[in-house]
């Protein structure tokens, strides 16, 4: 055997294990859910029988499916933009004033609610929340305003779980911004100042275009975590209420799966999840990425 | 000479502003981690009399030992950093060495093989947990920490890609140094690959462990019982019993312990993290 197989050989085993793993606990029951979707499971006997399509059939048929796709949609358009943009626009005033002494003062402040996870996450937010002696309504007669029912309220609580969501997930995406904007070098800002572009026209010109592949990153990644990760929020604050007005997908298949051992529905609302994200995920490759300029 | 004043007056009003907005959104920001600080060390009849404190009343540690009276919040905490740890150790342990075959090794498949593992860091957890549930009951492994962490370690796809990069952007004159000096393949990896990144290997560690530690829906389904929760895990119980109670007071001093050990771990690493996102 000679060096170059060696070296194959050795390339092969360090793989190996990562590959292994991956295909074992991530291909595999992605693959197993397809099956799943067509079977149906008795839990007294414990065993599966074919079902065809009823599964399909119950879960797409139903409301919840219907109001959890939906409020997923609601999801998606309300805390993408605010957890892109947001810490942008926070990332442009800590550049601003970097030097300054209180500037770290405001990065660690910022960046602290994303250490808790997302059941603690709504578990801080229960009392303040609370609609009959929370600090929030507190404060709302405190100013002469009315109090609101907040996450009990048909109408508020997906703002409300929205709310928490993205006070416990924007402190990452500003890292990440605040890191690619103080790689662009000064002289090219200084340079278009005094070329006299304003402020917003640099952000465009400047900032976005060198920031891109980050941007693109900040923007897939944020996708993910509103799909997958609001569920701790939900369960802790609304268990999906009042009236399924917070219930998203994920918790949907959760509720189904493993509170009613609907293994075949859940599975299919996992695959119709699995659809969406990979329609997501390639039109941004498909339509963002081509804007993306990798230095 | 005017305008220059001018302009300088404009900027220093500016800067007002931004300082007056960062200011503002940093104490909304930490409003509710301060508030339960304050109500995590005071009694919970006074919270439930008053709310509003930004700072403990008549300090007590009153609430840590109620909470401990309703759920074996001590083990919970052990049970999370055993957990933590140890999906840290594993994805360490499963990214590091991949991750050098894949920007050092010579495969025909290698280039194949790292798009298989890196592609599934699009795939949203959910997706998979029905079928592994599955599996894991069938196992009979139901209610166990090892339910909780072996299938939480192969989400590596970022930890692979992200070492792959720090490890390529090494100058490959040290690999070729070492080879002539009659180092292996696997010799280099030990020798020159893991000791060049290891600065960033406490940054990822610390985001391994901000993961494991708030696991939070498999850890729902996996531990059942009381005993084997994780503190994140744990928190859902005590949101339950919300209403007529109102145990504020123990919730908040669960919350403090459920951060503390992230804080800590982030602290540690802080350094690592400036070097590992700043040296893109």
């Amino acid at each position: 055997m000679d060096a170059a197989d060696r070296r194959a050989l050795s390339t092969a085993g360090l793989v190996a294990p990562a590959v292994l793993a991956v295909a074992a606990f991530l291909y595999l029951p992605i693959a197993a859910s397809g099956l799943l979707a067509v079977l149906d499971y008795h839990p007294a006997t414990q065993t599966f029988r074919f079902a065809g399509l009823a599964n399909i059939a119950a879960v797409l048929g139903g409301d919840a499916f219907g109001r959890a796709a939906w409020n997923t949609l609601v999801y998606c358009l309300v805390l993408v933009p605010a957890q892109v943009l947001v810490p942008l626009a926070l990332a442009l005033g800590l550049r601003e004033i970097a030097g300054s002494r209180t500037a770290p003062v405001y990065y660690a402040c910022l960046f602290a609610p994303t250490l808790v996870s997302f059941s603690v996450a709504g578990a801080v937010w229960l009392p303040l929340l609370n609609p009959i002696n929370g600090v929030l309504n507190e404060m709302l007669t405190a100013l002469g305003l009315p109090p609101s029912r907040w996450h009990t309220d048909a109408r508020a609580a997906l703002w409300v779980v929205s709310l928490v969501a993205f006070w416990k997930t924007f402190g990452l995406n500003l890292v990440l911004w605040y890191a690619a904007l103080m790689t662009i070098p000064k002289e090219q800002i200084e340079a278009a100042r005094i070329d006299g572009a304003g402020f917003f026209r640099r952000v465009r010109d400047i900032d976005i275009p060198l920031a891109s592949p980050t941007a693109f990153f900040i923007l897939v990644t944020t996708v993910f975590t509103t799909l997958d990760d609001i569920v701790g929020i939900i369960d802790v604050l609304t268990g999906g209420g009042p009236f399924e007005r917070t219930t998203n997908l994920p918790y949907l298949l959760w509720q189904r799966g493993l509170v009613f051992f609907q293994f075949g529905q859940a599975s299919v609302i996992a695959l119709v999840t699995i659809a969406i994200v990979a329609i997501l995920t390639w039109v941004q490759f498909r339509f963002v990425e081509r804007r993306v300029t990798y230095a | 000479m005017r305008d220059a004043s001018h302009a300088g007056r404009r900027a220093a009003v500016a800067r007002a502003l931004v300082h007056v907005t960062l200011a503002g959104a940093s104490l909304a920001t930490v409003f509710p981690l301060v508030w339960m600080l304050a109500a995590a060390f005071t009694p919970n009849d006074l919270i439930l009399a008053r709310p509003f404190r930004l700072w403990p009343e008549s300090p007590t540690l009153a609430n840590f030992a109620a909470a401990a009276d309703a759920y074996p919040i001590w083990r919970w905490l052990w049970n999370s950093i055993v957990a933590a740890a140890a999906v840290t150790a594993g994805k360490l342990a499963l990214s590091l060495p991949a991750a050098y075959a894949f920007a050092r090794g010579r495969h025909r498949w290698r280039d194949a093989a790292f798009g298989f593992v890196i592609v599934t860091m699009a795939f949203p957890t959910v997706m998979v947990i029905v079928p592994t549930y599955l599996v894991v009951v069938r196992l009979g492994a139901l209610d166990s920490l090892p339910a909780l962490i072996v299938p939480s370690i192969p989400y590596i796809g970022f930890y692979v890609f992200f070492f792959r990069q720090a490890m390529k952007a090494l100058p490959s004159e040290m690999f070729e140094a070492a080879s002539i000096d009659g180092a292996g393949f696997l010799r280099q990896f030990v020798d020159i690959a893991l000791p060049n990144v290891a600065h960033v290997v406490p940054a990822l560690a610390a985001f391994a462990f901000l993961g494991a530690w708030n696991i939070f829906l498999w850890g729902q389904l996996t531990l059942g019982s009381v005993e084997t929760k994780t503190l994140t895990v744990g928190v859902a119980l005590f949101s339950d019993i919300e209403g007529a109670q109102s145990l504020w007071g123990p919730l908040m001093a669960v919350n403090c312990l459920a951060i503390l050990p992230v804080l800590v771990a982030f602290l540690l690493a802080r350094r690592s993290i400036e070097r590992a996102f700043a040296s893109r």
